[in-house]
């Protein structure tokens, strides 16, 4: 008989280790069944968290052989398919503080969520007894970003959460800003935006693990580029982030391509690309990787990129 | 075979190891690479951050240069080149309002973004249309006992509905590609890392963290040198190697190669015609050690 192997990663408050449990395999089930025949057949210490069973409450999120994933809308055979083998090892969610097992901390991701302000702050052209009318197509922009369950998923695979001191805000939290500043009937986006702003938007690392793991399919990533766009209509450009993606910008509208070279100094300017990067930039030299005397040459058809660059101003953000 | 190439800007400066050894490669293995005339910069994942429509227009120029040429496919050897590409052309193929819209803005160019070439990486081709064991047969150097840490890079793997050519959660295209020439892969815990590249300056001291975890993670695991198919990866782990280093107490040093150098070395190409000698992380002295070379 065919067996799958289970290791899962044990917390009881004090110490942690993988303990082992095996079930006979079944066909066409969920990886919530397992996590559930386990504690039910071996072992009712054994805690996680489910609850709907629908993907809809939001409460099973898990890591499966490292990879985020939601326990009850996860097939098992998907899982074994993925990773050609009968041994799955179970751990509780990244970027999250454990409480036990594979439960995870909620509570300080919500004070934190509070930051962005996830509610609605009315416009003037509603009240509470006229009503807020909104719609349909004003509707279709928060349609998506509403679909968010807070399953977390998208914190537990995000690379810049991995490794930042908490500061910087888990995309479902994104999210949130963002589905509230696109509402028609919100009166302060900028409320929403001006958080997200002081809380490094701009450590996005574009990894695009956030939109490709949300199980809701939210385009999470290109929520992130809204964000960044708001902040510059804001005015605030004067940051390393902004400045950086102007560099591309305007390199590309000059001569095609960009001028490895100036990079730093047009993003961290002289002084900073002076007193911090003179390591970096003498190694790169030496090696031949960066010419410091190479100015590029405008490509050919420099002209055509110059009329998109127009069109793109008078036309389409008119 | 013949193929429009795509190089992206890291390829003309900082990464020209990666142009030469690219080139030596195809020619190698009897694939024709044009360049496309007058393309421009990806947006390398910035100019969205500004202006959407910029960013889809410009690159439905690079792929209209393409299109020009009459060929089935244009390749790129960059993870982050072949995603805004292939991103680009999944919203102008969906969208033909949009279409028209950027079509309207390539007036200047006079060319259309029309939709019949194909974007894909080198990576992909190999396996996909040149065929494994074509590669296999051209092998005159197996990497044997070189030990591999292979690093995919998210771009060429997320997300799965834009780039989709293997399962984004346990890819093995790289693996497979090692395999042929050779050489043994190992297993790393970093291996589906990001490399942080596109955040290192706004976020500095996380993405010096990353880098220390990535080589740290393959040198523990055994491996002899890390390789990975994208410029901007090799850049951030080799270049920024040294001002890792700095937050780690172990010696994270760890040589990095490009994809096409590995399977240049395969063929029988030296590492200075591979200009493996460019990198900040001497991988040479390791080559002569593991491969026997003289
Ligand atoms: S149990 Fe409710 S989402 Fe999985």
């Amino acid at each position: 008989m065919r067996k799958i192997h289970f290791k899962i990663k044990r917390f009881d408050g004090n110490k942690e280790w993988y303990q082992d449990y095996q079930l006979a395999y079944e066909k066409g089930k969920t990886i919530l069944w397992a996590l559930t025949s386990i504690r039910e057949q071996f072992d009712p210490t054994l805690v996680f968290t489910s609850a709907c069973r629908h993907a809809i409450c939001g409460s099973c999120g898990v890591k499966v052989n490292g990879s985020s994933y939601l326990a009850c809308k996860t097939s098992l055979d998907e899982v074994l398919d993925t990773f050609k083998t009968d041994y799955l090892t179970f751990e509780p969610m990244g970027s999250f503080e454990v409480i036990k097992d594979l439960a995870v901390a909620w509570e300080p991701k919500m004070e934190k969520m509070e930051k962005v302000k996830p509610w609605l702050i009315p416009s003037v052209e509603g009240d509470v007894e006229g009503g807020f009318i909104q719609s349909e197509e004003d509707f279709h922009h928060i349609a998506s970003p509403t679909d968010c369950i807070l399953c977390g998923i998208c914190a537990s695979e995000c690379n810049q959460l991995a490794v930042n001191d908490g500061t910087y805000l888990d995309p479902f939290i994104l999210n949130r800003a963002y589905r509230f500043a696109v509402d028609s009937r919100d009166g302060s986006p900028e409320e929403h935006i001006r958080p997200v702003i002081e809380n490094e938007l701009w450590k996005c690392m574009h990894c695009m693990q956030c939109a490709t793991s949300c199980p809701k399919g939210i385009p999470l990533t290109e929520q992130v580029a809204f964000l960044r766009q708001e902040s510059i209509r804001m005015g605030e450009v004067n940051n390393q982030g902004a400045k950086h993606a102007f560099a591309f910008v305007n390199d590309v509208r000059t001569k095609g391509r960009l001028n490895e070279t100036m990079l730093p100094i047009k993003t961290d300017g002289l002084f900073k690309t002076a007193t911090t990067k003179v390591p970096f930039a003498l190694r790169m030299i030496k090696k031949g990787k960066i010419n410091p005397f190479h100015m590029p040459k405008a490509v050919e058809g420099i002209k055509g990129v110059q009329e998109i660059y127009k069109y793109a101003e008078e036309v389409e953000n008119r | 075979m013949r193929y429009a190439f795509f190089p992206g800007c890291t390829l003309e400066s900082a990464e020209e190891e990666l142009m030469i050894s690219t080139l030596k490669v195809a020619e190698a293995l009897g694939i024709e690479l044009i360049e496309l005339k007058g393309w421009t910069c990806c947006g390398a994942s910035h100019i969205q951050d500004v202006d959407d429509f910029l960013a889809t227009s410009i690159n439905a120029r690079n792929i209209a240069l393409g299109e020009e040429l009459g060929v089935s496919k244009i390749i790129t050897v960059c993870n982050t080149c072949t995603l805004m590409l292939r991103t680009a052309k999944d919203k102008l193929d969906r969208n033909d309002n949009l279409k028209t819209r950027v079509n309207e803005s390539l007036r200047g160019t006079g060319m259309q973004y029309k939709g019949n070439t194909e974007v894909t990486h080198l990576l992909w081709m190999l396996i996909e249309e040149y065929g494994l064991e074509n590669l296999r047969k051209k092998v005159v150097r197996p990497l044997t006992g070189l030990k591999v840490a292979n690093f995919y890079g998210c771009h060429i793997l997320m997300p799965p509905k834009i780039m989709g050519f293997e399962n984004h959660r346990n890819p093995q295209s790289m693996e497979m590609v090692a395999e042929v020439l050779g050489a043994e892969s190992v297993e790393f815990d970093q291996r589906l890392a990001c490399c942080g590249f596109h955040s290192v300056f706004p976020a500095e001291k996380e993405v010096m963290g990353l880098t220390g975890m990535n080589t740290l993670s393959s040198k523990t695991s055994g491996a002899d040198c890390l390789v990975t198919p994208c410029p901007l990866c090799q850049m951030q782990l080799d270049a920024y190697q040294p001002d890792a280093q700095k937050g780690f107490k172990e010696d994270i040093t760890m040589p990095i190669l490009h994809l096409p150098q590995l399977i240049g070395l395969a063929l029988g190409l030296s590492p200075e015609e591979l200009a493996i000698q460019r990198h900040v992380v001497d991988a040479i002295p390791m080559l002569r050690r593991s491969l026997q070379l003289v």
